[in-house]
């Protein structure tokens, strides 16, 4: 059986867009069926996907000739599971979508079907103008998700969104054209095509301002300190499915594309501004905790703790070793299979909560929830890495590869394990422990919506507890369409 | 069977235990979730038995064994497996921890029973058996670093197993905080091991790799060493990383016992003495080892002697005999040091178990100012209390007595530097039997106190529910604390426990008098036999002379102590008052939350609010956001003429565009 990525990525939207046309009770089924399917497929292509084969299912067509943008799509060791987590946490961001009222129900289910066609369109694209197309296209469907539905300063939180996130598109876009441009040999065919622009690095000093401008705007995605401004109005006011898969997937693109794009076309500029990138880093894993524990919005909290956890992933990708690349992808997948379900955990206790999120209103809920308690607490650990969980392998490569080749930071990056065991134990007692909360109303998880839900989930960031090397040994950061040449200049 | 095979069923048992118990709760009648428990740990224990017959059976050189399941993690030149190493330290420590932990399983069958956290507390319990023995039996480094951090949230969701006391939440992160600084060491040390000493994780790859990679006293070495120190440090509760330890009283009693005093707490030891060819290399790293855990043994004894909580005495005596096992694996002598441990937690466990029947008799007040008189009604447990203060005060023929003091007459037999150690060593052993016996003096002779002569009358008290450290009360509806109380007195799996460890604290010293058995050494032997020390053991004569200082030292303190509670009561308030400023700062346990409170927590408070209030508002988002904003405005504002201006339009034309765009080239590629 032939794997043919197209599917996977057009599936959802295409999901989405019948969502338009059912029944409005029927739209939200219809969309949890087409991310169903979506990862159903996935999964088969996993079966599939050869360990150490490079890149596969490859799909390479001619889709804008006169700009020489092809349509290019290709899954290798590097984004194999970041294709996978996509599938796999639009399923209960759907599912929880499906189970709540919405004004107008088709158009939102219609945009979160859209909004994984554009995710998954970016994790896939072998080609860079693709890849800008799809970065960009995420930014339309959060954008009415946020504004649509969002909370009461939802148009304010998404101005902020837009501006943030579209200043880093023009850069990014304009680096990329200037990119392909500069890339073209006088009087060849201008390509944009990854593995072409890789084969032909620029000289140093347009490296350098290009590297800016990609740098930009995939921390701004992520967020990075001090690029989060945008941040912790859209984590307040975007609808909880949504946010769901904005912190656990989307957060991913800006990142991946360092590993896919930055460090394989523009090498030179990599290590050179290594130490700067290795500073934000640091700085964002630092602030990011502590600002997470001094928070009293569980969303926030989540929210700053997701730049620490960013940092934590850029600290191993500009380790510039191989370790920290695998650690760093490998947290990718953790962060994100951790973040979903504390987001459905944030929803499962505002309910309890009589609608309120903020951990002032929580407390003690463990008593008659004792395996929501449960739930959490495994989810908790497995976020601040603990050791037995699949996060502390990611976090043990990215430390081990930081410490290779730039041990302050590594050690300083250190104190950010410990901080983030103050942030989760904070949040899991405010929540759970202590008296109990003025107005709560705590009951155990429903069978169904919620603890069918929750459940599949834990239960793989249990099994990768257990079994990291599934995830290690198919993770190949460094190799993509990377040839020898960059594996050479930017891994020592 | 092969002895590993032995050793993955030692720890199959007590997951398997976990889990069942935890699916399974809501269908567990009565007591079945602390039998099933129990029984998982007993199975254990058996199997652990079951592997050191197997490996007694080989050459003494040839007495180690290590397995791997599958690759844990497998890339970028790093090689971790799940494995174990089973050799005669691993299964030392697995038959100790299996062995009173299904001691104390039993115990907790009846001490929660009314505790309507029953199943919770047993899945918890088997869970951290599974991490302890996970911990002991780990084949790497990484592997024991799983197990370490394991145990560690074991004692976190126990300390904090009454969460509804808000004290009880502060000590469970309190501990869980502390450990997590010993576990990043850890990672830390494992690293620099990793990349100097051959790329190896494995115990016998990193020793095999330093013994080529670096010289005595290499700088690196020595810093790898002094992180493993930070990690024992932290998870064994030594000075400055001992302060979680007394909060961490506030879980239950048998938690108490078995976590904070017989197992858990002692894993540092474990860790010090599985590295020993690295301490022994690095012989200055085991020095500043042995310097902080003399400090600490005296420390946590003066604490000791002015506290009142009576938990958190025997907590303060835990961290000082630890100390003394310490300076035992960090200055060479690892079999005393192992010896301590082992008879330490016998007898520890034992003193918690009747702390815990007394503060049952008591209705949950802890303070020794409101107890007393309890030889009487309590007889059981106040034989069984005596055994184990004298067991800890070092009495002869107590097992601690032959153990502590192998400790001390190693260190004086080395001489030098060692000597002053084992000075302090001594000095404190003066302490330990005075505080000992202050316990037993307080809480169970004297006059009889209100809730002594109910019990008398056999009636056991009921007082109001209160939280033993802040006074609240508490709402026993919830059913945690359970509303009833246990004393030993009335429950045969409370009696059980405590008669088979009294009885082991008698006895356990057998295993090591010195020149009629030597048996612990033999066993251990292989593990040590290349160390440098192997031939520096003190001689018989001398081992005995230590001994019989040791007993004397130990009937001194006693009767210090008998002096001053029974013959002249008093007279300890006229020596505090004589010297307030002493007591003051023993009470205050030197004042070293305090400390930290002042150096790291508030400051780290501030500096949230700093950011909080400060940055994200003037900087991230005034300047920053305001600035973008402001720019916007003027730019939309200029293009308002034209446009409608609001930012939906803008983008409903941006996917309308794209959909046009991308339909026009699909199209045009299709055809």
């Amino acid at each position: 059986m032939t794997i043919y990525l197209s599917i996977i990525l057009f599936l959802p939207g295409v999901a989405g867009m019948l969502a338009l046309l059912v029944p409005r009770r029927l739209a939200g089924w219809t969309l949890v069926t087409g991310t169903l399917l979506t990862l159903a497929y996935t999964i088969v292509m996993l079966a599939r996907f050869k360990i150490g084969g490079g890149m596969q299912f490859v799909t390479d067509d001619n889709w804008i000739s006169e700009l020489g943008i092809r349509y290019h799509l290709g899954v290798d060791g590097l984004n194999l599971f970041l294709v996978i987590l996509t599938a796999l946490l639009w399923v209960p961001a759907s599912i929880a979508a499906a189970l709540r009222e919405w004004d107008r129900p088709r158009l939102f289910m219609m945009f979160m079907g859209l909004s994984e066609t554009a995710v998954l369109g970016a994790f896939m694209a072998q080609d860079l103008a693709l890849f800008v197309v799809f970065f960009d296209l995420m930014l339309v469907p959060f954008y009415f998700l946020v504004g649509m539905w969002g909370g009461e300063d939802r148009v304010y939180a998404t101005t902020k969104l837009v501006i943030y996130t579209l200043a880093g598109s023009l850069l990014m876009l304009a680096a990329a054209v200037a990119l392909g441009v500069m890339a073209t040999p006088a009087g060849g065919h201008i390509s944009f095509s990854l593995a072409t622009l890789a084969q032909h690095p620029l000289s140093g000093g347009s490296q350098y301002w290009l590297f800016i401008l990609f740098a930009v705007a995939f921390l701004v995605k992520a967020p990075a300190f001090p690029l989060h401004g945008w941040m912790p109005d859209a984590y307040r006011e975007a609808p909880l499915p949504v946010i769901l898969v904005f912190s656990a997937v989307v957060s991913k693109v800006g990142v991946y594309g360092f590993l896919r794009i930055v460090l394989p076309v523009l090498p030179q500029a990599s290590v050179h501004f290594q130490e700067l990138m290795l500073a934000i880093a640091v700085v964002s894993i630092l602030y990011g905790s502590i600002l997470a524990f001094s928070q009293d919005e569980a969303r926030l909290v989540l929210g700053y703790s997701s730049v620490a956890q960013l940092g934590f992933i850029i600290l191993g990708i500009f380790s510039l070793d191989p370790k920290g690349g695998q650690g760093a992808v490998m947290q990718m997948i953790n962060h994100g299979l951790v973040t979903a379900p504390l987001f459905l955990i944030i929803g499962y206790l505002a309910i309890r909560a009589q609608g309120r999120d903020s951990l002032d209103w929580m407390g003690g809920m463990a008593l008659r929830a004792p395996v929501l308690a449960g739930v959490f607490l495994i989810v908790a650990l497995a976020t601040l890495a603990m050791p037995g969980s699949a996060n502390f392998v990611g976090e043990l490569y990215i430390l081990f590869g930081t410490f290779q080749s730039k041990i302050v930071y590594g050690i300083v990056a250190s104190a950010g394990v410990v901080l983030a065991a103050v942030y989760m134990i904070r949040f899991y007692q405010r929540a759970m422990h202590n008296p109990v909360g003025p107005q709560v109303e705590s009951r155990d998880l429903a069978l169904g919506p919620e603890l069918g839900v929750i459940a599949p989930l834990v239960l793989v960031i249990l099994a990768l507890g257990v079994y990291p090397n599934f995830l290690l040994h198919r993770i190949n950061a460094f190799a993509p369409t990377a040839n020898d040449r960059t594996e050479v200049s930017v891994i020592k | 069977m092969s002895a590993t095979a032995w050793g993955w069923l030692v720890l199959a048992f007590p997951l398997a235990g976990t889990v069942v118990i935890s699916l399974g709760w809501r269908a567990l009648p009565g007591r079945m979730a602390g039998w099933l428990g129990s029984g998982a740990i007993l199975a254990a224990f058996v199997c652990a038995v079951g592997a050191t017959v197997k490996l007694q059976k080989l050459a003494p050189h040839a007495r180690h064994a290590s397995s791997t399941l599958f690759d844990y993690a497998h890339s970028a030149g790093i090689n971790i497996g799940m494995s174990i190493y089973v050799d005669p330290l691993s299964l030392f420590m697995a038959l100790v921890v299996s062995g009173v932990s299904f001691l104390i399983h039993v115990y907790s069958v009846s001490y929660m029973t009314s505790d309507r956290g029953y199943s919770r507390y047993f899945a918890y319990l088997n869970y951290f058996v599974f991490s302890m023995l996970l911990l002991v039996l780990a084949g790497n480094i990484i592997i024991l670093i799983v197990g370490w951090a394991g145990v560690g949230m074991a004692s976190y969701i126990l300390i904090s197993f009454w969460y509804r006391r808000t004290t009880a939440t502060a000590a469970g992160m309190k501990a869980f905080v502390m450990n997590v600084i010993g576990d990043v060491a850890l990672v830390l040390a494992a690293f620099l091991l990793w990349r100097h000493a051959g790329h190896h994780v494995s115990f016998n790859g990193i020793f095999a790799g330093s013994k080529q990679a670096f010289g005595t006293n290499n700088g690196t070495l020595i810093a790898a060493c002094l992180l493993l120190t930070v990690g024992a440090f932290a998870k064994s509760a030594q000075v400055p990383l001992h302060t979680w330890l007394p909060d961490a009283m506030e879980g239950p009693t048998p938690v108490s016992a078995l976590i904070h005093a017989a197992t858990m707490v002692t894993a540092g030891v474990y860790l010090i003495a599985r590295f020993h060819p690295l301490y022994e290399l690095a012989p200055t790293a085991a020095d500043i080892t042995a310097g902080f855990a003399a400090f600490t043994l005296f420390y946590a004894a003066t604490c000791a002697l002015a506290i009142t909580d009576l938990k958190r005495i025997i907590a303060y005596s835990t961290i000082s005999q630890i100390g003394y096992m310490m300076l035992g694996v960090s200055t060479g002598g690892y079999d005393g040091g192992l010896f301590h441990l082992m008879t330490h937690a016998f007898f520890k466990a034992l003193l918690f178990m009747g702390a815990g029947s007394v503060i049952g008799a008591m209705a949950g007040i802890q303070d020794i100012d409101r107890m007393g008189g309890f030889r009487k009604s309590m007889r059981f447990t106040y034989v069984t209390f005596v055994v184990g203060a004298l067991a800890l005060a070092s009495f002869p023929p107590m097992s601690g007595w032959f153990s502590k003091d192998e400790i001390l007459g190693f260190d004086v037999h080395r001489g030098g530097y060692y000597l002053v150690l084992a000075i302090i060593g001594f000095a404190a052993a003066l302490i330990t039997a005075f505080y000992s016996f202050r316990m037993v003096f307080r809480v169970f002779h004297g006059a009889a106190v209100p809730e002594a002569q109910s019990l008398e009358r056999g009636e056991l008290a009921h007082g109001e529910h209160l939280n033993p450290m802040t006074g609240e009360h508490e709402d026993t509806d919830v059913g945690f604390p359970g509303a009833e109380h246990h004393i030993a007195e009335r429950e045969w799996p409370m009696k059980f426990a405590m008669s088979i460890l009294a009885v082991l604290a008698i006895i356990g010293g057998i295993v090591g008098i010195p020149g009629v058995t030597h048996w612990l050494r033999n066993f251990l032997d292989p593990v040590f036999a290349d160390s440098k020390f192997i031939n520096t053991q003190p001689t018989d004569t001398s081992s005995w002379i230590g001994l019989v200082v040791g007993a004397g030292i130990a009937l001194a303190g006693i009767t210090i102590a008998y002096v001053c509670y029974i013959r002249q009561p008093g007279t300890t308030g006229r020596i505090a008052a004589r010297v307030p400023a002493l007591q003051r700062l023993f009470v205050n346990r030197w004042y070293w939350d305090e400390l930290y409170d002042a150096l790291f927590v508030r400051p780290s408070a501030t500096l949230g609010n700093f950011g909080r209030y400060v940055v994200e508002r003037a900087f991230v988002q005034g300047t920053l956001v305001g600035g973008a904003t402001r720019i916007v405005g003027v730019g939309t504002a200029i293009a308002r003429g034209l446009e409608n201006g609001y930012i939906r339009a803008y983008a409903v034309l941006m996917l309308l565009g794209f959909g046009g765009l991308g339909l026009y080239f699909l199209l045009q590629a299709a055809f």
